[in-house]
């Protein structure tokens, strides 16, 4: 027995070591292997996708009603026709300009109010209680009293979603700024700058990862409250058009119109994951070096 | 060495104390007491001791980051209040702003200055000068997280004297990197402060170390820190002769002042040490 696993253990390491020699020559380049691992991923991607899709159908065959669960067949045609007959674009263009006005609103003021506050005590002490006290209020729980107050039209969406992203973006500026090392700025102190080059050159940038964070994190509130707003309180965009054709009991263009919603607030969020990556290099390569 | 007592300081700490009070407790911490020391323009002064005398804490008051509790802290004749451009520092983390490059870090200074900011065209010159002093030529457009320690602690360097200090404090500017490392930056670093040049030439440097060969190797004079609460026990002066090169560390005399060095605070470091366990 013993000589046997003697035996065993010492051919073993032998056989792997001559194997990365002998192999050498037929191994892949980087570049082949890039593509592989590509195509690798896609396919798994569209695996998933075929698995939901399947089971979508089945479930809408079960199901046997087409104005209860259509089946992705009748989705997709659905979808076609709003890009034929363009009316999917004045739509999304509606909800769009609502989201660049509200986002760059509450970026704006949001990144204002998170430094103010996370620079000054005194601030923060008087801001956050108030801060804390929205914060957990979603911003579809003010839709009924915006109706009121602002009436059915561009406002309310745009009041709501603006609400829906400011907290997350101030919150998180507030946390970027505290974050600051402390270091750095006494590296700037005692190169002889002056309190207002520090704010700009140094605190900034080195807050820059964490606003990018509540930008993301505000942008996909904000999307999510914008819809739900227009669901009742707009004459236009996505959520109105939910409304509207579940209304006419075309359950086909509710589906596609909601497969809109998710594919936009998706690439929302890659172009800002795009932005972060363009605006803060060092924060996604250099973890420790903040 | 014997005009140096004659001349007027350019740094002079009188009985600087430095209280810390706890700010929930009120407990007083007396972290340094009744610290006196010149600084002579031109000279390397070593601060050596134990961890925990406030070596670092009597450079962040020269800096101007700290306040003492009590005493007197002159400059040139004038009391030190703040931070400026006439005292640069290099940390022991280095502290490079990681969003600017290898250049931008070292044009910081002379670009977003108060006191005299340089032009566009004038910094990119002193910029080019201490980029190839440091060795970083072709380094210039990295961030600090591609660097290594050692490219780390000569972009942290350049950053510091390119902003032109009259003098120059550096708090264990080496204590992060690996002993190879270390010994070719000390050399380095007496090769850029101009051992060569004459002493009014000279940078005042400010060393902050916890290694005593290093502290031997580099200074003209050593003081030397103790414990609870720090105050300084001894002020050596090093006559070792400058140039300086590796070949000194073996020789008989810098083996003896070490060893001096080290009789002085060995009975505190090994207390220290037992402590801590």
């Amino acid at each position: 027995m013993a000589a046997q696993q003697d035996n065993g253990l010492t051919v073993q390491p032998a056989r792997t070591a001559a194997q990365p020699g002998a192999a050498t020559p037929g191994w892949p380049t980087s570049a082949d292997q890039r593509i592989w691992t590509a195509l690798g991923a896609v396919f798994i991607y569209l695996r998933s996708m075929a698995v939901f899709l399947v089971i979508w159908h089945l479930g809408s065959r079960w199901v046997g009603n087409a104005i209860l669960l259509p089946s992705p067949i009748d989705s997709a045609e659905a979808l076609v026709e709003l890009f034929a007959d363009g009316e999917i674009f004045d739509n999304v263009t509606a909800s769009l300009s609502r989201l660049g006005v509200s986002f760059g609103l509450a970026i704006v003021l949001g990144v204002s109010l998170g430094f103010a506050m996370g620079m000054n005590r005194t601030i923060y002490a008087m801001v956050d209680p108030m801060v804390e006290l929205l914060r957990p209020i979603s911003g579809i729980a003010w839709i009924p009293l915006g109706m009121f107050i602002l009436g059915v039209g561009e406002a309310l969406p745009t009041a709501i979603m603006f609400y829906g992203a400011f907290f997350p973006i101030v919150i998180n500026t507030v946390v970027g700024v505290q974050a600051v090392n402390p270091g750095l700025v006494q590296a700037a102190r005692v190169l002889g700058v002056s309190q207002r080059a520090i704010v700009r050159h140094v605190i900034w940038p080195a807050a820059l990862p964490n606003i990018l964070v509540g930008a993301r994190l505000g942008a996909g509130a904000g999307w999510m409250a914008m819809v739900a707003a227009e669901l009742i309180g707009a004459p236009s965009g996505l959520g109105f058009a939910i409304e509207w054709y579940r209304e006419l009991l075309m359950t086909p263009k509710v589906l596609a119109f909601v497969f809109i919603i998710g594919l936009l607030g998706y690439l929302l969020d890659r172009l800002l994951r795009g932005l972060q990556r363009r605006l803060t290099p060092w924060a996604q390569a250099g973890g420790g070096l903040t | 060495m014997e005009t140096l007592e004659k001349m007027t300081p350019k740094i002079c700490l009188g009985g600087i104390t430095k209280e810390y009070i706890a700010p929930r407790t009120g407990q007083r911490t007396l972290a340094i007491a009744d610290v006196s020391l010149d600084v002579f323009q031109g000279e390397f002064l070593c601060i050596v001791g134990p961890s925990g005398c406030g070596k670092s804490t009597i450079l962040n008051m020269i800096a101007g980051l700290a306040r003492p509790s009590r005493g007197e802290l002159v400059m040139d004749g004038k009391p030190i209040r703040d931070p400026g451009a006439e005292r640069g520092v290099v940390f022991q983390d280095y502290a490079l702003f990681p969003w600017k490059t290898v250049r931008e870090n070292i044009e910081f200074g002379p670009r977003y200055r108060t006191a005299g900011p340089l032009s566009a065209s004038e910094r990119d010159r002193i910029v080019r000068h201490y980029i190839d002093l440091v060795s970083l030529t072709g380094a210039e457009n990295k961030y600090p997280h591609e660097l290594s320690g050692g490219m780390r602690q000569r972009c942290a360097f350049a950053r510091a004297l390119a902003n032109e200090p009259e003098v120059l404090l550096m708090d264990e500017p080496f204590a992060a990197l690996d002993a190879q490392t270390r010994l070719i930056l000390q050399e380095e670093l007496l090769r850029i402060w101009g051992e060569e040049l004459p002493r009014a030439a000279r940078k005042t440097v400010v060393f902050i170390t916890h290694g005593i060969d290093e502290a031997v190797y580099l200074a003209d004079r050593v003081a030397v820190m103790s414990n609870n609460p720090g105050h300084i026990k001894t002020i050596m002066t090093v006559d070792l002769p400058r140039p300086r090169r590796e070949s000194l560390r073996a020789t008989a005399e810098f083996q003896k002042l070490a060893d001096a060095i080290w009789q002085l605070i060995r009975h505190e470091a090994y207390e220290a040490t037992i402590d801590r366990h």
